[in-house]
C-alpha cells in the first residue's frame, strides 16, 4: 500500500512537466497579433452577484466585501426608492427570477464560468448562464446607428496598450445590477478595462454611467480569475428551461 | 421599444425567409441546387478547392454563413399533398427531403417512434421548443437563420455562434477527456478534429430536448451527432450531418445542405432575445399543448 502510494506520487512528479500541456495555464500571454492573451475560462470569486456593495449575511447570502468603488453609488433620489423598493420586492421583481438575460455588467460576476475568444477582429465571450454570449468588435467599427435596445448591449472595444477597453451602448431598462435591486435605464453606458494582472488574473473594471439614475458616473472593480482544472468546460445553465420544467412538473 | 424592436426583426426574418423560399436559386457553388445532388457535386467539388488558412494552417473557414437549400418544416422533405401546405398561418412550401441516406430518404425511426415523428404526437400534444426559446437545437440551429464561424488564436476551439436564440456553441479542437456520461447540455458536448479540409464535429452528451424541424421529428439523449464542414468554394461550404441513435432510429443516417457566405457589407449577428419579449407559449399551453421535455420517449 505504502509502495503503491509512494509510486503514484513520484509518477505525479514525473509527469509534472508534462501537465501544463492540457491545463490551461499552458497558454501563451501573447496572441499571435502580438496583443495580451485573455482566452481562457474564468469566474469570479466574490459575493457581487448578490449585491455589488457591502453586505452582511442574509439567509441563503453570503456576507461580502462591495466591488463598487468607495461602496457609495450616487443614485439620484427618486432613483434611490426604487432601489430600495426594488430590494424589498427582489424575490419577483429582480428579472433574474424570470429567467431573462441578465445583462451587462451582472453577466460577468454571476457565479457561473465563462470563457474568452480572441480573433484580431472580435473578443468573444461565451457564458455558462442562460447561454449568455458577448461579442466585444475590435476591428475598428463603431457602435451602429441607434436607438436600439439589446439585453446585452452593443459591445466595441480597443487596445489601450495591455489593456482591453469596451465601450457599451444600448441596453434595456429591464436588467439589474444584482439581486439586491441596483438598477440602470436604457441610457446605461459602460467603458470596461480588462488587464492581465498575471497569466492567471484579470483585472476588470467597469465605469457605470447613466445619467437618468446616477448623479455622476462610478466605478466597480474586481479579478476574475482563471479556472486551472485541466479538464474544466463551459456548460450549460439555461434558467427559462429549468424555470418551465419546474413548472410543468407542479402542473 | 425592446417588443416592437423584437416584433421588427422577426419581420423581417420572417420576409427574408419567405423571400428566399420563393425565389429558390437553380445552383448554389455551381452545384445543384437539390439537396442529394448538391451534396454528391460539393463533395466532387472540394477534392479541388484549396481552402484560406489561419495563422496556424487550419482551413480557414471564418465567417458570417447562412443555410441554404433547406427548410425546417420537415426533414423528409414537403410534397403537394401535405394539408400543411394551404396553411392559412403559416404554410409549409414544397420542398426536397434534407436526408441524403438512406436512399428512400425517410428517417429510419424504429416502429414505436414513427407516430411520435413527422406531424405526429410531437406536433400535437407540444410546443415545438424553438418556439419556447430553447432554441432549434443541432442541426436545425444551421438552417435559416444567419451564423458566424469563429477560429480564435491558437486553434485550440471554434467557437460557432448562431442568431438563433442566441445559441452559442464551443468546439473543443483538442484531445482533452469528454464529459462524464451524467452531464447534458442541449447541444451535446462537441469534439472538433480536422480530416483534410473537413472540419468534423462529433458530439455526444444531448439532453434529448431539440426537434429536427417544425413536424416534431426528433433525437433523443442518446444521440451522437457527427457534422462535416467542407469549403467547396470561396464563399460556400458543404454541410453534412450524420445522427445515430439507437434509442430511436434503426441505423444512422444523414442530411446535408449548403452554408452560403453572407456578404452583406458591415453584416452582424444581433442578439435575438426570446424569452425576453415572447408572448406565443402562454396561449399555447392555454390550448392545451404542453413543454417539450422529451416526455414521448423517457423511460425507454
Amino acid at each position: 500500500m505504502r509502495y503503491g502510494l509512494t509510486c503514484a506520487w513520484m509518477a505525479a512528479l514525473l509527469s509534472l512537466p508534462a501537465a501544463p500541456a492540457i491545463a490551461q495555464a499552458s497558454a501563451s500571454t501573447r496572441t499571435s497579433d502580438g496583443k495580451p492573451n485573455l482566452q481562457g475560462i474564468w469566474q469570479v470569486l466574490n459575493t457581487a452577484a448578490w449585491d455589488i456593495q457591502d453586505h452582511a449575511a442574509r439567509l441563503g447570502v453570503p456576507a461580502g466585501q462591495g466591488v463598487v468603488v468607495g461602496n457609495e453609488i450616487p443614485y439620484q433620489p427618486a432613483a434611490l426608492a426604487k432601489k430600495r423598493a426594488n430590494f424589498d420586492n427582489r424575490a419577483t421583481a429582480d428579472p433574474e427570477s424570470k429567467g431573462y438575460l441578465p445583462g451587462v455588467p451582472r453577466i460577468m460576476y454571476m457565479p457561473f464560468p465563462f470563457q474568452i475568444f480572441q480573433t484580431p477582429d472580435h473578443v468573444v465571450m461565451v457564458f455558462e448562464y442562460d447561454r449568455g454570449v458577448r461579442t466585444i468588435y475590435t476591428n475598428g467599427t463603431p457602435h451602429p446607428r441607434g436607438p436600439l435596445n439589446f439585453w446585452m448591449g452593443d459591445s466595441r472595444g480597443r487596445w489601450d496598450g495591455d489593456t482591453l477597453v469596451s465601450d457599451v451602448l444600448y441596453f434595456t431598462d429591464e436588467t439589474w445590477l444584482d439581486r439586491a435591486g441596483n438598477f440602470h435605464s436604457e441610457a446605461l453606458h459602460l467603458v470596461e478595462r480588462y488587464t492581465l494582472a498575471d497569466p492567471d488574473h484579470i483585472n476588470y473594471e467597469v465605469t457605470v454611467e447613466d445619467p437618468d439614475v446616477f448623479t455622476r458616473p462610478w466605478t466597480m472593480r474586481m479579478v476574475l480569475y482563471r479556472r486551472k482544472e485541466p479538464n474544466v468546460r463551459v456548460l450549460e445553465y439555461d434558467p427559462g428551461r429549468l424555470i418551465d420544467e419546474a413548472q410543468a412538473s407542479r402542473r | 421599444m425592446r417588443t416592437s424592436g423584437l416584433v421588427l426583426a422577426l419581420v423581417i426574418v420572417m420576409i427574408a425567409s419567405l423571400a428566399a423560399q420563393d425565389n429558390k436559386p437553380k445552383t448554389v457553388g455551381g452545384c445543384p441546387a437539390e439537396p442529394l445532388a448538391f451534396h454528391t457535386c460539393a463533395l466532387e467539388k472540394a477534392k479541388t478547392f484549396t481552402p484560406p488558412r489561419t495563422r496556424s494552417g487550419k482551413p480557414d473557414l471564418q465567417g458570417y454563413w447562412r443555410g441554404q437549400l433547406s427548410q425546417s418544416f420537415s426533414m423528409e422533405g414537403v410534397s403537394g399533398s401535405e394539408p400543411l401546405v394551404g396553411d392559412k398561418v403559416m404554410p409549409w412550401t414544397i420542398s426536397p427531403p434534407m436526408i441524403v441516406d438512406p436512399p428512400d430518404r425517410k428517417i429510419p425511426y424504429q416502429p414505436w417512434a414513427v407516430p411520435i415523428g413527422k406531424i405526429g404526437v410531437n406536433y400535437k400534444e407540444y410546443v415545438d421548443p424553438r418556439t419556447a426559446c430553447g432554441g432549434a437545437g443541432v442541426p436545425r440551429l444551421a438552417q435559416q437563420d444567419a451564423n458566424h464561424i469563429v477560429q480564435p488564436d491558437g486553434d485550440r476551439f471554434v467557437v460557432w455562434l448562431f442568431e438563433d436564440h442566441h445559441v452559442q456553441r464551443v468546439i473543443a479542437m483538442d484531445e482533452r477527456p469528454p464529459l462524464g456520461d451524467g452531464i447534458t447540455v442541449t447541444n451535446g458536448d462537441s469534439r472538433g478534429r480536422w480530416e483534410g479540409n473537413t472540419m468534423v464535429i462529433d458530439s455526444k452528451n444531448f439532453n434529448g430536448y431539440n426537434w429536427l424541424d417544425d413536424s416534431g421529428n426528433f433525437y433523443t439523449d442518446t444521440a451522437h451527432i457527427v457534422e462535416r464542414l467542407t469549403m467547396i468554394d470561396a464563399d460556400t461550404l458543404d454541410y453534412e450531418v450524420r445522427v445515430e441513435d439507437p434509442k430511436v432510429f434503426t441505423r444512422p443516417w444523414t442530411m446535408a445542405w449548403a452554408q452560403v457566405r453572407v456578404k452583406e457589407p458591415g453584416f452582424e449577428l444581433l442578439e435575438e432575445a426570446c424569452r425576453e419579449g415572447q408572448r406565443d407559449v402562454d396561449s399555447l399551453l392555454q390550448q392545451g399543448l404542453k413543454y417539450y421535455f422529451g416526455n414521448p420517449w423517457r423511460g425507454r
